[in-house]
């Protein structure tokens, strides 16, 4: 299962090579040779291919999903995210590949997006139930996350008008590299710490349940 | 003696600059990439990428998000995807359909908001389920009572088999198209735009 797993990377990371983070172009060349009108007897294919930057969901409560399906969940969640998860491959990620304080969109492709099910608070600032954009203004030592109501956009090209919050964070070294951008949620008494790593470098943003 | 003390001093304050930028603990467990992958359609088609090139000419109506089982092999429906029994439409997190405006499915009003999409698959016919649970896994908590609407469409057999389970939606003359695509089978849901 392992060697399968390993096998599926190397077959990523191959077949990515030329095309992590895709652009708008290559989106806009999705299936258009689709039949819309009746069954025809030659149906192809249009199925676009699996991302390279493959997009993923976490959920606060963790892993929400299957704690409802335990019923050991609340009616809602509080919080959930969606990301695309980047590729390392082989090359430095901050202040190389992204640049240090200019926007960097958490990902890649759609702009990450966090929904609250009920009001939060972040960093003293009460933070109302509803949906976001979120993206990074990096450098070295500390990120600025930025909470944006341009929703339903691509990452590129954030409208700096639509910003809601600005929360810095420390951003740390880490003696291990990781492969693929990763956010994920961790719990602290007061709520959860929306962790994100890649490479070499993680930060928390501390999110805490009014 | 002093020496020792000024080789102590040093790595004190050597190992406290390399404290201050690096973290010594073991990292936390972080998730692999999945084996099917999430991914997410809008409709108007490339909603997200008109929009930031300011060319999104009509509101945006749909989007779904899904994950993508890859067929690896496998004869999928009749075995992989049982026939007769609900199927959560992907794998992992079961599928989500979100209308921003209300649409009509099968004659039938649907509000917008957020649903659980299922599909009940059979050899010659599936049939979409819209259902008012969000946020749930697989089609293990799946009830029945909270169906919004159901409606059974025709399946189309395709000569070029599509190896990834995909979500499409395609624009028709009364409204949008969810495109169901995977190995040989491909079955559209008609959503009536107003």
């Amino acid at each position: 299962m392992k060697y399968f797993f390993t096998f599926l990377c190397v077959a990523f990371l191959l077949g990515g090579c030329s095309q992590n983070d895709k652009k708008p172009a290559a989106v806009t060349s999705l299936p258009t040779n689709v039949s819309t009108s009746a069954p025809r007897p030659n149906l192809k294919s249009a199925a676009p291919a699996p991302d390279v930057s493959p997009m993923d969901v976490i959920y606060f409560p963790v892993d929400y999903p299957l704690l409802k399906m335990s019923k050991k969940a609340e009616e809602l969640p509080v919080a959930r995210v969606f990301y695309s998860r980047p590729h390392k491959q082989g090359r430095k990620i901050f202040g190389t590949l992204i640049p240090f304080n200019e926007p960097w969109r958490l990902g890649a492709n759609e702009a990450t997006e966090i929904e609250f099910f009920k009001p939060v608070t972040i960093q003293n600032k009460p933070v109302a139930a509803g949906r976001y954009i979120l993206y990074c203004i990096p450098e070295e030592a500390q990120w600025t996350i930025v909470f944006n109501t341009n929703i339903y956009s691509w990452g590129l090209k954030p409208d700096a008008t639509k910003d809601v919050y600005h929360f810095v964070i420390p951003a740390k070294k880490h003696s291990v590299s990781y492969e693929y951008f990763t956010m994920l949620f961790q719990n602290t008494p007061g709520g959860a710490n929306l962790t994100m790593w890649w490479d070499d470098v993680t930060a928390s943003l501390p999110i805490t349940i009014q | 003696m002093k020496k020792t003390l000024i080789v102590l001093f040093f790595l004190a304050a050597t190992h406290g600059l390399y404290a201050q930028t690096m973290i010594s603990t073991p990292p936390v467990k972080l998730p692999a990439l999945d084996k099917s992958p999430m991914d997410m359609a809008y409709f108007p088609v490339n909603y997200p990428v008109l929009k930031i090139q300011e060319k999104a000419t009509s509101p945006l109506v749909a989007r779904v998000i899904y994950s993508r089982p890859q067929k690896a092999g496998r004869p999928v429906f009749g075995d992989l995807v049982e026939y007769g029994k609900v199927w959560r439409l992907g794998a992992n997190e079961a599928t989500e359909i979100e209308f921003f405006k209300d649409v009509i499915v099968a004659n039938k009003k649907v509000p917008k908001g957020k649903y659980t999409l299922y599909a009940l698959v059979n050899p010659e016919t599936w049939t979409f389920i819209l259902n008012k649970e969000t946020d749930v896994w697989g089609a293990f908590k799946y009830d029945e009572k909270k169906d919004v609407v159901r409606t059974t469409v025709p399946v189309q057999k395709m000569t070029e088999p599509a190896e990834a389970f995909s979500l499409m939606f395609e624009k028709i003359s009364s409204g949008a198209a969810l495109t169901v695509a995977w190995d040989d089978v491909k079955v559209s849901l008609p959503v009536l735009v107003k």
